[in-house]
C-alpha cells in the first residue's frame, strides 16, 4: 500500500497556472457556447476569444509569484513572461483579422476560434516550462489545432498545406521525442536545469549521446522555427493558409520555439562540447543565406515573405550562437518589430485577398498583381512599400533597429564573421523586398480600378493595417523602452 | 537660432507631406516655394555661423537610444555648411528647371524627401544616425531614376541601390565594431563622431575599420572599379535626378572620407595614401578618356563627373589644409557645375529628345545664349581660371604637390584631357554649319530655363573670383580636423607624414 502524498496547495503555486486556465476556460466557454446556439456571428466569437486573451495577458503581467510552480514543471521567469506577451499581443492583432469583407468557411465556424484560443494556452505552456514533457505537450497542442485551422480554410490548397505541415510536424515531433528519450538515458531526468546539472558534475556521460541528442532536438525545432535544411513545409504552407493566419505563424510558433531553443541549446552550448555550436553555426548560416537566395526568384508576394521569413528566422537564431544577454534581448527586440511589420505586410494581403486568382493561374498574390499601384491608390503603395523596406532592414524602420542591435550584439562578443555574414545577407534580401517596390512605383499598372485591392478590407483590417504602419515608421521611438524592458527581464532570467 | 538644424533638416518632409494635399496644378509651384524657404533658412544659417570658430556649431542634442548610446545629435561645421547650402540650392535649382509633366505631384514629393535626407547626412553628428539618412536618401532616388528614367530606368535603378546598399552593410558592421571599441575604452555607448574623434586606435584595427568604411564611401563617389553604376544612373535618369545625383548625392561619399575616414583612421588613412592616390589618378585619367569616347552629351558629363570625383579624393587624402580645402571647395564647385551641365542636357533633350552629339552642330548660331551659358560652365568644368572650377582643383593638386609630385603630375593632365572631351563636345554641338533640319526651328532659353541656370552662372563666376568667403571657415575646421588627427596617430610615419604635408613649402 503506497503512502498518501500529502502537498500543500502553497507549494503548488497556482497561480503560475492561472493565465492558461484563463485562456483555456475561454475555448470551453466558446464550444460549450456554440453547443447551445448556432445564430452567433463571427464578430462575437471574435471580440470573445480578445476579450480571454487580453484577461489572459493581464493576468500574465500581473503575476507575482515564485518563478517555479506546480511541482516545478511550469517555469515563469523573464524570457517565459517576454514571449508569452509577444504571443499574446500577436494574438490580440490577428485575431481581428477574421472580420474582413468576404465570408470565409473557417471564421463562421465557432470552433476556429476555441481552436486558436488552445493554441495559445499551447504555446504559453511551451514558453513557461523547462520540462522536456510539458514543453512537448504545448507543442503538440498548439500544432494540432494549428494544423485544423490551416484545413479548415477549405480550399485544395489548404488541405494540402494542412497535410504537408502534419506530416511534417510529425516527423518533428518524432525527433523531439527521441532526444528527450537521449537526455533522459543520458542524465535521467527530463529537465532542462537538472539535465544542465548532470551533465556539468557527470564526466562520463558519452559526448556522442549528446550530440546524437542535440541533432534531434535541432531538427525537431528547426522544422518549428522553419531552418534550413527542414524548411521545405514553409512556402506551400503559407501559400495554402488565409494570408492572417500566414501572417501568425511567421511570428507566434517561431517565437515560442526560440524560447525553448535559448533554454536547451545555449545550456548546451556552455558544456564546450565539439561539433554543438559548429552545427548551429552552420545551420543559422545557411538558413539565412539560402532563403534569401531562395527568396530572391519567387513570383509570388506571399511564398517571397514566406522565404523571408525563414531568413529573419535564421538571423535571430544568430542570437542563440552568441549567447550574451544583449543578444537574447536583441532576439526579442527584433521579433516584437518584425511582429508588427509582418502583422502589416499580411494583412495587406489579406486585404487585397479576392475570391478569384484574378491575376495568375497558379499564385493568388503574383508581384504583377500590385504592379502600378501608386498610380491607383498612392496610400496603399506607400504603406506597402514602407513595410517592404522595413522588413529589408532599411532605416530607420522597425526591424532595422532589431538587425542593429542583433549585429551590435554579435560585434560586442566577438563574432565579427557572423556580423559580416549577417550584413551581407541583410544586402541580399533587400532585392527581393525591393522587386515588389519596384513592381508597385515603377511598372504601369494592370487595373485603373482602386477597388479591387480593397476586396476584402473592412474598417478594422484598415485601424489595424494603420496602427502597424505607425509603429513600423515611428519605431525609433519605441526602442528604448522595449529595449530597457527585455534587458531586465533577460538578465533577470539569467540569460 | 536654437533650432534651426532641425527645422532645416525636417522643414523639408514635412512639407512633402503637406504636399499630399495640393492639387497636381499647383504642386510644382508649391515644391519650388517649399525648396525656396528651405534655401534661405540655409543662408539665415550661415549669416549665423560664426565664420571665426572652427568648432561645431549650432549643436543640438537629445538622447535616443539610451541603452545603446545612440542619439539625436545635430550639428554644423565649416565642413558641412556649405554642403548644406549647395544641397538646398541645387534642390531648389533643379525644382525650378523641372519639365516633367506626368506625376508631378511624386516627384516633387520624392524630391523633398531626398532633400531632408540629403541635409540630413550632412549635419549628423551620431553616426547612426548618419547612417540612417545615409541609407534613407537611397529610396527616393530610387524612385525618381526608376519612375521618370528613360527606357532601362528599372534596371539602372535597381542597380543604383543594390550597389550602395551593399558598400554600406559593411559600413553598418564597422560603426558596430568601432562603438564597441569606444565602449571598451571608456565603459560607456556612445556613437557621437565627436567622443570618438578623442579616441586613437591601434594601428590594426585601424585598417580593418577603414576598409569597412572605404567600401561604402568608395562605391557613393564613385572610385573606381566600383563606378559602373554611375554612368547607368546617370544615362537613365530624368534631368532632375541627374542633377541632384552629380551635385549633392555623390558628395556624400567625399564628405564621409573627410568627416569619418580622415579624423577616425589617421594612421590607416596615411597608410593607405599612395594606393588610394593611385585610384584616384586611374579615376581621373580613364574616365577622362571613356569621356572623349562617348557619343551622348549626358554620358560625357557623367564620365567627367568620374574624373572630377578624381581630383577630389586626391585633394581629400593629401593630408594637409590646401588639399582638403580644395577638396571640400571643388565638391561644392563641381556641384554647380555638374548640376547645370545636367540641367543644359535636359534643355536640349526636351527640344530634340536626343542627347547624341552627331545630331547636334551649329547651335551656337540658333540658339545664342544657350549656347553662351554652356560654354560658361564647361569651362568652369574644364577649371579655367576665374572660374569656380579652377579654385579647388588648384588646391587639391597643389595639397597633393607636397606629398608626391609624379601623382600629381598624371592627375593635373586630367585637367588637359578634360579641356580635350569638353572642347570635342562644344565643337561638334555648337559650332559648325547647323547639319540637321530639325535644328533650325529650335527655341532658346524660356525665361523657367534662365532663371533657373542665370544663378548658377553668377555663382560660377562670383566664387571663381573670390572664394574668400567659403574657404575661410572650411580652412579653419580643416586646420581643426588636422589638429585631431595629429593628435591621435599611432605610428611615427604617419605622424611624420602628416608633419611635411603642412610644412614643407607651406612655409608655416
Amino acid at each position: 500500500m503506497l503512502e498518501p502524498i500529502s502537498i500543500s496547495m502553497q507549494s503548488l503555486n497556482l497561480p503560475s497556472l492561472l493565465p492558461m486556465a484563463i485562456i483555456l476556460l475561454g475555448a470551453l466557454a466558446i464550444v460549450c457556447i456554440d453547443l447551445a446556439t448556432k445564430s452567433l456571428t463571427k464578430s462575437f466569437y471574435t471580440m470573445l476569444g480578445i476579450l480571454f486573451i487580453i484577461l489572459d495577458l493581464g493576468a500574465v503581467m500581473g503575476y507575482q509569484g515564485d518563478v517555479r510552480g506546480f511541482f516545478d514543471v511550469v517555469l515563469v521567469d523573464g524570457i517565459a513572461n517576454i514571449s508569452q506577451i509577444i504571443i499574446l499581443v500577436t494574438s490580440i492583432f490577428f485575431l481581428p483579422l477574421a472580420l474582413s469583407q468576404q465570408r470565409f468557411q473557417e471564421f463562421a465556424m465557432a470552433e476556429f476560434y476555441a481552436l486558436f484560443l488552445f493554441m495559445i494556452a499551447g504555446f504559453q505552456f511551451m514558453v513557461t516550462s523547462d520540462n522536456l514533457i510539458l514543453i512537448f505537450i504545448g507543442l503538440e497542442t498548439a500544432s494540432l489545432a494549428l494544423y485544423t485551422m490551416i484545413a479548415m480554410h477549405n480550399r485544395k490548397k489548404a488541405f494540402e498545406a494542412a497535410i504537408k505541415y502534419f506530416t511534417m510536424g510529425a516527423l518533428a515531433a518524432g525527433f523531439y521525442t527521441l532526444s528527450a528519450l537521449i537526455f533522459y538515458a543520458l542524465t535521467g531526468s527530463i529537465e532542462i536545469h537538472t539535465i544542465e546539472a548532470a551533465l556539468n558534475t557527470n564526466e562520463s556521460v558519452s559526448v556522442l549521446g549528446i550530440v546524437a541528442a542535440t541533432i534531434l532536438m535541432l531538427a525537431a525545432l528547426g522544422f518549428k522555427l522553419s531552418m534550413v535544411p527542414f524548411h521545405t513545409w514553409t512556402p506551400d504552407v503559407y501559400e495554402g493558409s488565409s494570408a492572417a493566419l500566414a501572417g501568425y505563424m511567421s511570428v507566434v510558433p517561431k517565437i515560442a520555439a526560440f524560447v525553448v531553443a535559448m533554454r536547451l541549446f545555449e545550456m548546451l552550448m556552455l558544456l564546450n562540447i565539439p561539433w554543438i555550436e559548429g552545427m548551429i553555426y552552420a545551420l543559422v548560416v545557411i538558413t539565412m543565406t539560402l532563403g534569401n537566395i531562395t527568396a530572391l526568384v519567387q513570383e509570388d508576394v506571399k511564398r517571397m515573405l514566406a522565404y523571408s521569413s525563414i531568413a529573419h528566422a535564421g538571423f535571430v537564431m544568430a542570437a542563440i550562437i552568441i549567447g550574451s544577454t544583449e543578444a537574447n534581448a536583441g532576439l526579442f527586440l527584433y521579433w516584437t518589430l518584425f511582429m508588427f511589420t509582418n502583422l502589416g505586410a499580411f494583412t495587406m494581403l489579406w486585404m487585397t485577398r479576392h475570391k478569384k486568382n484574378l491575376w495568375d493561374e497558379r499564385y493568388q498574390h503574383p508581384f504583377t498583381k500590385f504592379a502600378g499601384l501608386v498610380k491607383v491608390s498612392p496610400i496603399m503603395a506607400i504603406t506597402m512599400a514602407v513595410f517592404m523596406f522595413a522588413l529589408a532592414g532599411l532605416p530607420p524602420l522597425s526591424v532595422f533597429w532589431g538587425k542593429l542591435y542583433l549585429l551590435s550584439a554579435a560585434v560586442n562578443s566577438g563574432y565579427i564573421y557572423l556580423a559580416v555574414i549577417m550584413a551581407l545577407n541583410s544586402a541580399i534580401a533587400v532585392y527581393y523586398y525591393m522587386k515588389l517596390v519596384v513592381f508597385m512605383f515603377l511598372k504601369e499598372q494592370v487595373s485603373d480600378d482602386g477597388e479591387i485591392y480593397l476586396s476584402n478590407a473592412t474598417p478594422i483590417l484598415i485601424a489595424i493595417l494603420t496602427m502597424a504602419v505607425i509603429i513600423t515608421a515611428g519605431s525609433a521611438i519605441v526602442v528604448d523602452p522595449l529595449l530597457e524592458f527585455f534587458l531586465t527581464k533577460v538578465s533577470m532570467s539569467g540569460f | 537660432m536654437n533650432h534651426i538644424l532641425t527645422l532645416i533638416v525636417f522643414f523639408p518632409i514635412v512639407a512633402g507631406i503637406f504636399a499630399f494635399l495640393v492639387h497636381p496644378k499647383s504642386v510644382r509651384v508649391f515644391g519650388i516655394s517649399v525648396a525656396t524657404i528651405e534655401f534661405i533658412l540655409s543662408i539665415i544659417l550661415w549669416l549665423g555661423f560664426d565664420a571665426n570658430t572652427s568648432g561645431i556649431q549650432f549643436v543640438e542634442y537629445i538622447p535616443l537610444i539610451s541603452q545603446f548610446g545612440m542619439s539625436y545629435y545635430l550639428g554644423v561645421d565649416g565642413i558641412s555648411l556649405f554642403l548644406v547650402i549647395l544641397s538646398t540650392f541645387m534642390t531648389m535649382v533643379a525644382l525650378i528647371a523641372v519639365s516633367i509633366k506626368t506625376d508631378i505631384k511624386n516627384l516633387v514629393i520624392a524630391v523633398l524627401f531626398l532633400e531632408t535626407t540629403m541635409v540630413g547626412v550632412f549635419l549628423s553628428l551620431d553616426i547612426i544616425l548618419f547612417y540612417l539618412f545615409w541609407e534613407a536618401s537611397l529610396v527616393p532616388m530610387l524612385y525618381i531614376i526608376g519612375a521618370w528614367g528613360s527606357e532601362r530606368r528599372i534596371y539602372a535603378a535597381i542597380k543604383f541601390f543594390l550597389y550602395t546598399f551593399a558598400g554600406s552593410v559593411l559600413m553598418l558592421v564597422g560603426i558596430l565594431y568601432m562603438g564597441y571599441l569606444f565602449y571598451e575604452a571608456t565603459g560607456m555607448w556612445s556613437f557621437a563622431i565627436t567622443d570618438w574623434y578623442q579616441m586613437a586606435l591601434p594601428f590594426g584595427t585601424q585598417l580593418w575599420l577603414f576598409g569597412a568604411f572605404f567600401l561604402a564611401f568608395a562605391i557613393k563617389v564613385p572610385m573606381f572599379p566600383f563606378h559602373t553604376w554611375l554612368p547607368y544612373a546617370h544615362g537613365q535618369a530624368p534631368t532632375i535626378g541627374s542633377v541632384i545625383l552629380a551635385a549633392v548625392l555623390l558628395k556624400m561619399g567625399t564628405y564621409g572620407f573627410v568627416r569619418f575616414s580622415l579624423p577616425l583612421f589617421p594612421d590607416a588613412s596615411i597608410y593607405f595614401m599612395i594606393p588610394i592616390a593611385i585610384i584616384a589618378v586611374i579615376m581621373v585619367i580613364y574616365a577622362a578618356m571613356v569621356a572623349y569616347a562617348q557619343e551622348d552629351m549626358k554620358q560625357v558629363i557623367a564620365y567627367s563627373s568620374i574624373s572630377h570625383m578624381g581630383i577630389i579624393i586626391l585633394g581629400t587624402f593629401a593630408m594637409n589644409a590646401e588639399g582638403i580645402t580644395g577638396s571640400i571647395f571643388l565638391m561644392i564647385s563641381h556641384g554647380i557645375v555638374s548640376g547645370a551641365l545636367f540641367m543644359l542636357v535636359g534643355v536640349i533633350y526636351d527640344r530634340r529628345h536626343t542627347k547624341m552629339m552627331s545630331q547636334f552642330g551649329g547651335l551656337a548660331s540658333v540658339m545664342p545664349t544657350f549656347a553662351t551659358i554652356y560654354g560658361i560652365m564647361l569651362m568652369a568644368s574644364v577649371g579655367l581660371p576665374l572660374t569656380i572650377g579652377f579654385v579647388g582643383e588648384f588646391l587639391s593638386l597643389m595639397g597633393f604637390y607636397r606629398i608626391d609630385w609624379v601623382i600629381t603630375l598624371f592627375a593635373g593632365t586630367g585637367i588637359i584631357l578634360g579641356a580635350l572631351y569638353m572642347l570635342t563636345l562644344y565643337k561638334r554641338s555648337f559650332f559648325g554649319e547647323v547639319t540637321n533640319e530639325e535644328n533650325r526651328s529650335l527655341k532658346d532659353l524660356n525665361g523657367k530655363e534662365l532663371s533657373a541656370l542665370i544663378p548658377l552662372v553668377i555663382l560660377v563666376v562670383l566664387l571663381g573670383v573670390y572664394p574668400k568667403p567659403i574657404l575661410g571657415p572650411i580652412d579653419l575646421s580643416v586646420k581643426k580636423m588636422i589638429q585631431t588627427m595629429d593628435n591621435k596617430v599611432v605610428t611615427k610615419e604617419a605622424k611624420d607624414l602628416i608633419y611635411k604635408a603642412n610644412s614643407i613649402g607651406g612655409g608655416e
